[in-house]
């Protein structure tokens, strides 16, 4: 097994089946790290907790609810604001945020009533709102609080009143994923098949594993209803609590991030024999392939391939401007789940980076699988990378540019390397032929950027030009690249607007009549 | 006309103020030199704190976790906290102060620091690590008590009642300057300067603001060190400008070593900071120089601009810090400002004894409200039900929505501010933080004129 | 099987890999559905065969045999030069490797979890 020691980590032998290097004979059988393991205390980890996966990755992108966390306050501070998944209900989720508030005295007897009191009042403040989620917190799950009893109660005394309850301590799981799992698995026994939302199509899925970061549900959801398809739920950006609820009448699950919601797919396609279909929103050629799948299932292959025809030929001219500037440029793909999966072969493939390094801060072997599955040979994938690591890695590998969170991108910026946000985008969406167009121009300008070419200048020792005032990033960019084939090739700079996704909210669609399933 | 000061008639909280303990003592922790605190429970205790500190200075911080899991809830976790000394000890060479933190989960568990801190001291530390200087401090914040406010008080407390130790007195002033800026210590210690007074600095945070540099080697970490907490029981005496957040450990050291503490007031504004000075002045013995005064009329002059035509009787609410919000409702007073809603985040009760709140509550002459235990649902609604009207909202960035939904202008102050950009380098303290503070909520408030059309036209002359 | 075969299923898994995620459901029985229900699809439409598709499950492997089966054809034209009883031994190799890489000789220790 080709097993990647770091020096920092020498010490620590637990750590050693965690990264490996994939050589060119490598293949899944032998070359594949462990993962989902307890994080080893002091190794400074870039983890977070199973309430955070819960609560903030998957409960919160829903848009309709009061997202009340029963514990001390801080679970809801720390959570609240950190995230870019807009909903078109101006950001309702959000802008509010509940906490229960437990002080000492609880913690001595009990914080029940506390709760329930917490519940009346949030509805009383959001009169409007009449749907709640209900996060457990550590100290809510150490002290025995029986959240479902008052939820319950209060349902029983409201009956206009919805609320799911979620037993997700932070300390459940090595990682945010265990609060994933937990979440995937309370929405289905509690919710789904409690609710039949009105069905407008013949045409119906679910989204999955899709949270709006910077409206790339809104982008996708374009593209389902210019299809004909009825998106009765997404899975959670920018999704509706009641019509999660009526999970179980799509025909399709349409799963993007596995890693968060496969256990809700898994559980579907289980109990109600709804298939589940992987897909890819990210990179023309996956995404092209993912609409054309999704219309296959349902014989709109026809208005699937208009779509993939007409928005290739908009934004292709585009990514190929960026891509003819990117090629070669070094990447580490260090997201948390599943974009290491979701970009380790496209972006290599469309834009011509090259990944020299992919890490899962809370994936599990099965996201290895797929990054390693996908990625060039002599890659370093590291499993629950942690800050010394993280930074070993940088130095020896030099990236031009990181995809990673906020706080190692600040880790990265120290090493003058170029960070994009993973988690959040820079200036997405980045899903769909639009938004992977955006993707590349971030790179591009994080790489190309005048002042990163700046920062490496030493003025106490290198010689400074006197006569230069200033470079552009194509000053900087073109040099490496055959300027007659760029003008040629017809190919031009990301045109869109700075906010790609407001003007789809007030689109109207065609109904398509349902056709025959013919096909072939 | 009255000033009452009621507590949230809420049980729980809508869009907090504040955070946890453990954040606060995170804070404090990371001011030190070669120092990494351990939290003492889950993950998320201290990525999301870590990712607030990133927010708020774009930059990386350090702080470890003992990783908290199931098993451990169960069994005890004692294990996971010997675990990440010796992991931590072994990776960074330099760290000679680990403070481990605890949090709601292992308070309530009953986790013994004390006692794995003794275990570790006699055992690991001593066979492992004999020739290396190592202090762990057990630092006790759990997150149902207090808030990050009461939290930075513990532990700024836990790390002078740590290293303090009595010597030859080192003619220094202790000065603990509470939850601040980079921005303000560099105003601090300008001020300092110019006194001629010698100080040591809790904590040093300037270096917070750290480069970017060619090598690529520059990192953001506090510069306080052991020898300053050492000899902080030395001084001629401590200055704790913020009561809430510093305060207990000037008593501390007051009580213990007889070094005379002064407690406030936070230098916020013309008038609090010629009271701080007053206090060097007296604790030193050093005259005010003329520089001093210079400054100070720069300042002035700066706000006699601004005074009169546009801030009198503007209608503030302010929140966030206790002390930083009852500096900033006194400056505003000062400007012909009318600070309407003070909140306060936390239920502490020296808010019902505090000198400065009870001189609000005899002396203003309009209705002024302050909130104990508040939230930003308590600014919100009453902005919603037009119970306040407001020209001005001053707090951090985590209020920011209430400002744009209500077309309110909002100066941000204090932490975190994110979504503005370095205002961590920039002083609220000092003759230049009046300057800055003044001149921003000018400049805020001309924006909203521009903005909605309000007599824009009148800034054509000035 | 021979060299040659040999070489074309590796070209053939190499783009499963690269290019899909259907061979990567988090437990080994719904591999062994999903390598089976597509795979034998795409066998079926490289050689002109009739396809299952009434069920909703077999309807999904269908969709994602008939994408694999063009993506093949459009990349490796010597797909198109091959007799059908060749296509069926070569859908045979690549269904044992692909049974391999994923199941057989995976590593992924979640893969006999018994829940999900």
């Amino acid at each position: 097994m080709p097993y990647h020691t770091f020096k920092c980590s020498e010490c620590i032998p637990e750590r050693k089946k965690h990264a490996v290097v994939k050589g060119e004979d490598e293949d899944l059988t032998s070359c594949l790290p462990l993962g989902y393991l307890k994080t080893i205390p002091g190794t400074i980890s870039e983890r977070g907790c199973a309430f955070c996966g819960a609560k903030h990755v998957i409960g919160t992108p829903m848009k309709d609810v009061i997202h009340l966390c029963h514990g001390p306050v801080g679970c809801t501070y720390d959570t609240w604001q950190t995230k870019r998944y807009i909903s078109d209900n101006d950001n309702f989720q959000f802008k509010y945020t509940f906490a229960s508030d437990m002080k000492e005295k609880h913690i001595v007897f009990g914080a029940e009533n506390l709760l329930k009191q917490n519940i009346i009042e949030a509805f009383k403040a959001f009169p409007e709102i009449k749907r709640m989620t209900i996060y457990q917190t550590c100290a809510s799950a150490l002290i025995g609080d029986d959240i479902d009893a008052v939820a319950k109660e209060v349902m029983d005394t409201m009956p206009d009143v919805d609320i799911f309850v979620c037993n997700s301590p932070g300390f459940a799981g090595p990682s945010q994923s265990g609060g994933h799992h937990l979440i995937n698995i309370a929405w289905i026994n509690q919710k789904v098949g409690t609710f039949e939302p009105k069905i407008t199509s013949d045409y119906v899925i679910n989204y999955v594993g899709e949270y709006n970061i910077q409206g790339d549900q809104e982008v996708m959801v374009d593209y389902f209803k210019r299809m004909g398809i009825q998106v009765l739920s997404t899975f959670t950006g920018n999704g509706s609590y009641d019509e999660l609820r009526g999970m179980h009448l799509a025909q399709l699950n349409v799963l993007e991030c596995a890693r968060s919601a496969e256990y809700i797919c898994n559980e579907l396609r289980k109990r109600y024999g709804t298939p589940r279909l992987d897909i890819d929103g990210f990179g023309f050629k996956p995404l092209s392939e993912s609409l054309l799948k999704v219309g296959l299932f349902f014989g709109l292959e026809k208005e699937a391939q208009a779509i993939i025809d007409e928005e290739t030929a908009r934004w292709k001219p585009e990514l190929d401007w960026y891509a003819r500037r990117l090629k070669g440029v070094k990447v580490c793909l260090w997201p948390g789940g599943s974009k290491l999966w979701h970009w380790a072969h496209v972006i290599h493939e469309e834009m011509g980076v090259d990944v020299v390094s992919l890490y899962t801060k809370f994936g599990h072997q099965g996201d290895m699988e797929k990054g390693i599955a996908r990625c060039e040979a002599g890659a370093l994938a590291i499993d629950d990378p942690n800050e010394l690591e993280g930074i070993e890695a940088m130095k020896k590998l030099k990236p031009d540019v990181i995809f990673t969170g906020v706080r190692p991108g600040e880790v990265a910026k120290k090493l003058r390397v170029q960070y994009i946000n993973a988690h959040a985008y820079h200036n997405g969406p980045y899903k769909g032929f639009e938004g992977w167009v955006r993707f590349a121009r971030d790179i591009y300008n994080a790489v190309y950027s005048p002042i990163h070419q700046l920062s490496g200048l030493d003025i106490s020792k290198n010689e400074i030009d006197t006569d230069k005032g200033f470079m552009t990033r194509q000053m900087i960019s073109d040099v490496k690249i055959d300027k007659e084939a760029a003008i040629v090739s017809g190919e031009r700079q990301y045109t869109g607007d700075y906010d790609c996704v407001s003007k789809l909210r007030d689109k109207k669609y065609p109904k398509i009549e349902k056709q025959s399933l013919s096909i072939e | 006309m009255s000033c009452e000061l009621n507590e949230k008639d809420r049980a729980g909280v809508i869009n907090p103020i504040f955070t946890c303990q453990p954040a606060g003592a995170q804070y404090a922790s990371i001011g030190i030199e070669d120092c990494i605190g351990i939290v003492h429970g889950g993950q998320g205790c201290v990525m999301f704190v870590r990712l607030l500190f990133a927010q708020h200075f774009k930059d990386n911080f350090l702080v470890a976790s003992s990783s908290l899991h199931e098993d451990a809830a169960v069994f005890g976790a004692a294990h996971r906290v010997e675990e990440a000394v010796d992991v931590l000890l072994m990776r960074y060479p330099d760290v000679k102060v680990i403070p481990i933190i605890s949090t709601c989960s292992t308070e309530i568990i009953g986790e013994d620091v004390d006692g794995v801190i003794r275990k570790l001291n006699e055992g690991l530390l001593k066979e492992k690590y004999a020739d290396r200087e190592v202090h762990l401090i057990s630092i006790k914040t759990p997150s149902f008590k207090g808030s990050m406010v009461t939290g930075y008080d513990v532990a700024v407390k836990d790390f002078v009642t740590a290293f303090a130790e009595k010597d030859d007195s080192n003619g220094k002033i202790n000065l603990i300057t509470g939850w601040v800026n980079p921005g303000d210590v560099t105003a601090l210690k300008h001020l300092l300067s110019e006194m001629n007074v010698d100080a040591t600095v809790l904590f040093e945070i300037e270096s917070f603001d750290s480069p970017l540099m060619p090598k690529g080697d520059a990192v953001s970490e506090g510069s306080t060190t052991i020898e300053d907490l050492k000899g902080t029981a030395n001084a001629m005496g401590t200055i704790a400008l913020n009561r809430y957040e510093g305060g207990e450990a000037a008593l501390y050291l007051e009580k213990k070593f007889g070094v005379p503490a002064v407690i406030g007031p936070t230098p916020i504004g013309i008038r609090n900071t010629d009271a701080f000075l007053e206090n060097i002045r007296k604790m030193s013995g050093k005259p005010i120089p003329y520089s001093l005064v210079r400054e100070r009329g720069v300042a002035i002059d700066a706000l006699t601009d601004l005074v009169h035509m546009f801030f009198a009787d503007k209608k503030v609410a302010i929140y966030g810090n206790p002390d930083l919000v009852i500096g900033l409702a006194e400056f505003c007073l000062d400007l012909e400002m009318k600070p309407v809603l003070l909140l306060l985040g936390d239920e502490n009760p020296n808010y019902l004894k505090d000198p400065r709140i009870k001189e609000l509550q005899e002396k203003v002459e309009y209705d002024m409200q302050i909130i104990r235990n508040a939230d930003l649902w308590d600014l919100e609604s009453r902005v919603k039900n037009k119970e306040v009207e407001l020209d001005l909202i001053m707090g951090h960035s985590k209020g920011r929505f209430i400002s744009i939904d209500y077309d309110i202008p909002m100066l941000r102050v204090g932490f975190p501010v994110y979504d503005r950009a370095g205002y961590y380098r920039h002083p609220v303290v000092g003759y230049a933080g009046a300057i800055w503070l003044a001149e921003e909520m000018a400049n805020v408030l001309f924006t909203d004129m521009e903005y909605k059309k309000n007599k824009e036209w009148i800034l054509n002359v000035w | 099987m021979d060299d040659i075969i040999q070489e074309q299923v590796e070209q053939l898994v190499d783009y499963i890999m690269k290019w899909c995620l259907w061979q990567f459901n988090s437990r080994a029985w719904d591999r062994e559905d999903q390598n089976e229900g597509i795979l034998m699809k795409t066998m079926q439409i490289l050689c002109d065969e009739p396809v299952e598709r009434e069920t909703p499950s077999d309807k999904c492997y269908w969709v994602e045999a008939v994408i694999l089966a063009r993506d093949f054809k459009d990349n490796y034209p010597w797909l198109s030069k091959m007799e059908k009883n060749e296509i069926k031994i070569l859908m045979k190799g690549l269904k044992e490797q692909i049974d391999y890489l994923t199941i057989t000789g995976s590593l992924n220790k979640e893969l006999t979890n018994p829940v999900y």
